[in-house]
């Protein structure tokens, strides 16, 4: 291990990152132990099922929208942007915990985040392959969305490189990519570990291929640091850049309440924000259950809490900013697309928006609080919920009320757009829990270092 | 629905004709086996028929018809099928404009839920039995007793000499009329105060000063395409500028240019014009302030000022009015009387009356049903469905398998207008032809043919009946007329002599409706219910209301109140013991405790389309109380989706329409100008090259009345697909151009005409990844169909919100019969792609093409968008913005000239010349309602 991650024991935090009882070979076995030898419980099945049956509600759901065309949700003109594009941004949201705890966190040099990463960067990938699919299948001919890609064509046509639509493919596409290079390279010494330790033929076999021949040299560990604090260094613009290019979206329309400066740093604060939420509601229980509170300690989940509140309070600050703005601007259009947020049709969702993302975060300043792993959960699902409305509010109430009186309209959700966006939990769960099953949902080889020193490796 | 048979079942019934059927199917087989052609001897174009070039649209003259009336057409053809109706301009009953149901009456030819076939009892049958069945019953030795013939108003001079010839061979027959959309009261008034029936006609381009009381000239008036430019002439600029007093219980069209707009009941508006009459001197009375200042603004404009009065006031209300344009001198400059347009200007409601009285009397055995709905649309206490079962044979001819058709023994389809040789007579009595642009689609069947028929003499086509008819009129000159007036459309000088008669005396009886009154109003779309069956007019939204679909009990927000009810409730209507339930709209504009309730609506047969639409107000209407009467109206706990394309009608302090008074504007010519002073106009990309024409466009809304004919027009001709109530209960109506409307206060309502505003920096152009909205050298903003993905960025981003997007797949592509409907210089669109506006650049592009073949530039005016061309009011201007001579440039050169939201630099290329209107500042604000 190369002195940049060696941890210097006098910088370690207060509360351990690391139970002090564990050794290398309890966290190998603790972790590994979950892919390995534990039994196929009835429990896990029972979790894929019900994601997996989810997913089926997701696949139907795309069926019947190619078969029948975008008329099956509840769009409509004015407002053309609903349910896909709100889950899309949410979806991408939840991704940035993991690429923040995986990158930031890494160039930072903070410990504790060891433990998270590879969880976090596993939500990562699953929720951007959730997201991804929105935007495609929210067009009216999802199979020529393939256009949007420049590449040379007998057409002579390229995309219109002015629309941030198109920027989004970029940004998107980018951020998939990275993100999965960046969480298969430090999945890479973990799969060595699994295929050393497994019993099974088949086992080997597959985790010796996925490992790509890595022994635990000097010089394979030499590359793994360069190669990780590259794609580290390639993340991190990342974490703001997708969600800048996704507020571009909005920012760069004319579209009273969407047109708005403060959107990009907003909406990179909303998605960390709603991003640590989903981690702490996936780990909290995950942890339970396969008791891994020496390894995702109590420190973790409070640094996440203190991270959520943070973010929390910019995105609070962001509504203000729009409020203000609004005002400010002068411009009627501006200011009716405020007041009709705060009292229209739309009021709940806006104060209900602010009750989940304003206020209920504010309990975070306690520690009683951050560390009662119940309310905490309750907490990050209420979160959850609040940014989800944060882009139902940006996208329906603008829209549904702009310029012209004439076109004013209203909209809500068609059943169809229910079941896509319910469904889409199906692909992320079932991508969930296959990987919980799968691959070491925590980084075996980086909570190694954090272990007092003196035993043996296994 | 009911198939046509090739092959009548009933002659099967006979062995020896099954073989011989048989025997000739097997020969015939045989012969057709290797090739299959068409029966009929094909003609190939050896040598191409004189001027006709595939692909090129000709123009035929002709003219269609509503309750009877004639409407001039030129009809476009495209190889043999007609896609597009245009106004004839050269007619003087037309002047190029049209209205929606001349633009709408090219669906109806295509319809697939026409009838086609002949029916006996429900069943299919064949003409020849209906030979054998029926025709007998009219032999002449029987002299036509027991046999009757029920028709509409009839301008037709053939038929009318028809119908004349055939009294004298049957003196028995019995001809009857009837029309839901009724002139009753106007020819009892007419023949109260003048002692005939007479038709009235209005000049409105002479006015100074119109009050119209209770009247929709500008819409629903047979003259209302001459008088809607008439109007909109005298109002388009601040020169010789009238000034309009309109008096109405429910907001119309006419409403909507009313420069003092009062909402009276239907049965107050009488009050109002006996004041208007002591104000003037013509009896004693008290008048009110609002009155006491028309009256003297009428002195004033002499003979220049016309009191209006709709034909459904009480007769002696319309004469008073009579007497009042008499007295102003009027007579002969603004206001006219002639010789009804009607061949027979008999009481419609006293025939039916008579028709029932004579089926009770058992006296009616046969009757012949031509072209009208009276089991639908006759007036509930006459029970006319419960008469009409009694008539031992009945016979219907219809475009549809109506309620009418249901209840009769026969029903025979009839020939569309498109279809047939016939002739009209416009409101001024104007000779108008009637030519057929193709063979009848379904062998229908035309109503001279069958009054020859049943006059004895079979197998004369309609061509020789109706040129028949003006060779004993032009003799030698037949040839050279004959063409000269197929090619017109109209036989020249043929408007009906000034009937001139000093006005009689009619007192007007003081009418009191306690409480609530119901009015049954024509519908804006479906007028008397004859235009149910088609999609384009049930989807298009209502003038005012934008309602679709439906129609509604409109009430005014405090009668609302008073009831307890919102829009969508539905209350229980109860005339004379009569119970019709009707969802309630609430309607500002709408006068107080008044209840008005359009015609035609809650048919039960016809086509699917028409089908369960609405609530029929004919179930409460009384014969002897067409247009009002007191009602009991209750709330029941019942909610109707009722759906509109306009959910809100304030402006809320935008400014969108742009109005001032004559007088600020003389003060202040900038004032349409002045908020847009501060916008800086900064861009971030650089402006698009201009290459060539500059195509612009300007709506003038001093003249538009909101009255349609643009929508169907453009829906016409772009080939836009009708989406269904629950699409646009959705928000999804494909319209390209919609008519705004706005209220300010309880009475005045704007209209504003929104199409895509071909803006140069176009908002939608900027965010679309796919590049399919693109900006043409010429300013266009175009959309690409076979580029669009469907993002629907665009369409957030435009601020006007005129872009449409296919939700589904709207467009039919299964039903063959609407295929040659479409225009083939247009793309049919499908599923999953955005449209809008075009400007109609299929027209550009073909007089581009004739421009550049000639060697020279695109004249101005040679371009005329179907909008453009649709609008009687001549209320929009299109051309060459780069051409300072251009009528466009000169419309956007006017002091008045303003784009909406200028605010967003979208630099729009459609503009709005702001609004005046011209009050009379003796009218204090306060006196209004």
């Amino acid at each position: 291990m190369t002195e940049k991650i060696v941890v210097d024991r006098e910088f370690v935090a207060p509360a351990p990152v690391v139970g002090a009882q564990e050794t290398y070979r309890s966290v190998g076995e603790r972790v590994g132990g979950v892919v390995l030898t534990r039994k196929l419980d009835k429990r896990w099945l029972l979790g894929l099922a019900v994601a997996f049956g989810l997913l089926q509600v997701f696949f139907f759901s795309i069926a019947w929208l190619l078969a029948h065309g975008t008329g099956v949700w509840g769009l409509n003109v004015p407002v053309g942007w609903g349910f896909a594009i709100i889950n899309f941004v949410w979806w991408v949201g939840i991704g940035h915990a993991g690429t923040l705890i995986s990158a930031i966190l890494l160039l930072l040099q903070q410990q504790w985040r060891m433990a998270i990463a590879r969880f976090a960067e596993a939500m990562t990938l699953f929720a951007v392959a959730c997201a991804g699919l929105f935007p495609i299948l929210h067009t009216g001919r999802p199979w020529l969305a393939y256009w949007l890609i420049p590449y040379p064509n007998t057409m002579d046509m390229w995309p219109n490189f002015r629309s941030p639509l198109l920027w989004d493919i970029f940004a998107i596409s980018t951020y998939a990519t990275v993100s999965l290079l960046f969480w298969f390279v430090g999945l890479v010494p973990d799969l060595a570990t699994l295929r050393d330790t497994a019993k099974h033929k088949w086992a080997r076999y597959f985790y010796g291929i996925l490992a790509m021949g890595w022994r635990g040299s000097a010089r394979h560990w030499q590359r793994y640091e360069v190669a990780s604090l590259l794609l580290a260094g390639l993340a991190t613009p990342l974490v703001v850049s997708v969600h800048t290019i996704v507020s571009l979206d909005f920012a760069v329309s004319i579209v009273p309440g969407w047109h708005t400066t403060v959107f990009p740093p907003y909406f990179v604060a909303g998605a960390v924000y709603s991003g640590f939420a989903m981690v702490l509601t996936l780990v909290i229980p995950v942890r339970k259950y396969y008791k891994l509170e020496n390894i995702i300690t109590d420190r973790h989940i409070q640094n996440m809490a203190k991270v959520m509140l943070a973010t929390g309070l910019i995105v609070a600050y962001g509504y203000g900013m729009e409020v203000f703005v609004a005002w400010y601007s002068g411009v009627e259009f501006e200011m009716y697309m405020i007041e009709n947020r705060m009292g229209g049709v739309y009021a709940p969702f806006y104060w209900a928006l602010i009750f989940c993302n304003v206020l209920t975060p504010q309990l975070l300043w306690f520690k009683k609080i951050r560390t009662n792993l119940v309310i905490l959960f309750v907490i990050t699902l209420v979160v959850n919920v609040g940014m989800w409305l944060e882009r139902f509010v940006i996208v329906v109430t603008s829209l549904h009320r702009d310029f012209l009186p004439s076109s004013w309209d209203v909209y809500s959700g068609s059943k169809w757009d229910w079941s896509l966006y319910i469904g889409s939990f199906g692909l992320f769960f079932t991508l969930m829990f296959i990987f919980i099953r799968v691959l070491p949902m925590i980084s075996i080889f980086e909570v190694k270092t954090l272990v007092k020193s003196g035993e043996e490796t296994p | 629905m009911k198939k046509p048979y090739a092959v009548d079942v009933e002659i099967l019934k006979n062995r020896r004709e099954f073989l011989e059927v048989m025997g000739a199917t097997v020969g015939f087989a045989s012969l057709a086996a290797c090739v299959k052609q068409p029966e009929e001897q094909i003609y190939p174009y050896v040598r191409a028929p004189e001027y006709l070039v595939p692909g090129k649209p000709k123009y035929f003259a002709t003219s269609l018809a509503r309750s009877g009336v004639g409407r001039p057409a030129l009809v476009e053809s495209h190889d043999g099928h007609p896609t597009k109706i245009e106004g004839n301009a050269e007619h003087p009953a037309s002047l190029g404009g049209t209205d929606v149901w001349m633009q709408a009456a090219i669906y109806d030819l295509y319809n697939p839920d026409r009838s086609q076939a002949t029916l006996r009892q429900g069943a299919p049958s064949t003409w020849k039995r209906f030979g054998e069945e029926v025709l007998p019953r009219f032999s002449a030795s029987l002299e036509g007793s027991g046999c009757a013939i029920l028709t509409g108003a009839v301008t037709s001079p053939t038929l009318a000499a028809q119908l004349d010839r055939l009294k004298k061979t049957h003196p028995k027959l019995r001809w009857y009329q009837w029309e839901s959309a009724h002139l009753d009261e106007r020819f009892r008034a007419t023949q109260a105060a003048y002692g005939r029936a007479l038709d009235v006609v209005y000049d409105f381009e002479s006015a100074d000063v119109v009050v119209a009381f209770d009247a929709d000239p500008l819409f629903v008036d047979a003259g209302s395409l001459v008088y809607a430019r008439q109007a909109a002439r005298r109002r388009r600029d601040a020169d010789g500028f009238t000034r309009w007093y309109v008096v109405e219980p429910s907001p119309t069209p006419t409403g909507t240019f009313a420069d003092h707009r009062f909402r009276a009941r239907r049965a107050d508006v009488g009050a109002w014009v006996t004041e208007l009459a002591a104000a003037l001197g013509l009896q004693e009375g008290e008048t009110r302030a609002a009155v006491q200042a028309m009256a003297n603004d009428l002195k004033a404009a002499g003979k220049k000022g016309v009191v209006v009065v709709g034909p459904t006031q009480p007769a002696d209300v319309q004469a008073l009015a009579f007497r009042i344009n008499e007295h102003l001198g009027a007579r002969g400059t603004t206001f006219k009387t002639i010789e009804p347009v009607v061949a027979s200007p008999v009481d419609h409601t006293e025939e039916l009356r008579a028709l029932v009285k004579s089926i009770e009397a058992g006296e009616t055995k046969t009757i012949l049903v031509l072209g009208k709905n009276p089991v639908f649309d006759a007036p509930a206490d006459l029970d006319f469905a419960a008469a009409y079962d009694k008539v031992p044979l009945r016979v219907h001819v219809g475009a549809f398998v109506d309620e009418t058709a249901h209840r009769s023994h026969w029903h025979l389809p009839a020939r569309h207008a498109l279809e047939s040789w016939s002739d009209t007579k416009t409101f001024d009595g104007t000779v108008s032809l009637v030519q057929p642009l193709l063979r009848p689609l379904y062998g229908g069947h035309s109503a001279h043919e069958l009054i020859e028929l049943i006059a004895g003499r079979a197998g004369r086509r309609e061509y020789a009946i109706v040129r028949e008819h003006y060779e004993a009129q032009w003799g030698a000159a037949l040839e050279s007329r004959w063409r000269r007036a197929l090619h017109d459309g109209f036989v020249a000088n043929t408007q009906h002599a000034e009937v001139t008669t000093a006005p009689k005396v009619v007192d007007v009886k003081p009418r009191a409706v306690d409480g609530l009154e119901l009015t049954f109003e024509i519908d804006g779309t479906v007028w008397d219910g004859s235009y149910a069956d088609n999609p384009w007019l049930q989807e298009l939204p209502k003038p005012i209301t934008k309602l679709t679909w439906d129609n509604a009990a409109l009430v005014s927000p405090a009668t609302a109140g008073k009831l307890g009810v919102e829009t969508d409730d539905v209350v229980e209507i109860e005339v004379e013991g009569r119970k019709v339930d009707a969802a309630v709209f609430v309607l500002p504009g709408q006068a107080e405790d008044s209840l008005a309730l359009s015609l035609g609506n809650g048919r039960r047969r016809g086509s699917r389309v028409g089908r369960g639409v609405g609530f029929d107000a004919q179930r409460a209407r009384p014969s002897d109380k067409a247009w009002f009467t007191p009602a009991k109206v209750r709330s029941i706990d019942r909610v109707y989706t009722l759906v509109t394309t306009q959910d809100h009608h304030r402006m809320e302090g935008r400014n969108l329409v742009r109005e001032a008074t004559l007088a600020a504007f003389a003060s202040d010519d900038q004032f349409a100008k002045r908020p847009d002073a501060k916008v800086a106009k900064l861009s971030l990309y650089p402006e698009h090259p201009r290459e060539g024409e500059q195509w612009g466009l300007t709506v003038n809304l001093n003249a538009c009345n909101g009255c349609n004919a643009c929508v169907v027009a453009c829906q016409s001709e772009n080939n836009i697909p009708v989406v269904g109530k629950e699409q646009v209960a959705n928000g999804r109506e494909m319209h390209w151009i919609r008519i705004d409307s706005y209220f300010e206060g309880d009475e005045t309502v704007h209209n504003q005409p929104v199409t895509c505003m071909h803006c140069e920096n176009a908002p939608c152009e900027v965010v679309c990844p796919a590049n399919a909205t693109v900006h043409s050298p010429s300013g266009i903003n175009e959309m690409v169909y076979n580029r669009c993905i469907g993002t629907r960025y665009c369409s957030n981003n435009c601020p006007y919100k005129v872009r449409r997007f296919n939700f589904l797949l709207y467009q039919d592509w299964e039903t063959p019969s609407l295929e040659p409907m479409r225009n083939p210089d247009v793309s049919v669109r499908s599923r999953g792609v955005m449209e809008k506006c075009t400007f109609c650049i299929q027209r550009i592009q073909a007089a581009r093409i004739t421009a550049r073949k000639e060697d020279r530039e695109v004249r101005d005016g040679e371009i005329v968008t179907a909008c453009q061309g649709a609008c009687p009011a001549e209320a929009i201007s299109f051309g060459d913005i780069a051409d300072p001579e251009s009528k466009v440039s000169k419309a956007k050169a006017d002091a008045r000239d303003y784009v909406l939201l200028h605010e967003l630099n979208a630099k729009p290329r459609v503009s709005y010349t702001a609004k005046l209107t011209n009050p009379n500042p003796a009218i204090d604000e306060k006196v209004k309602g």
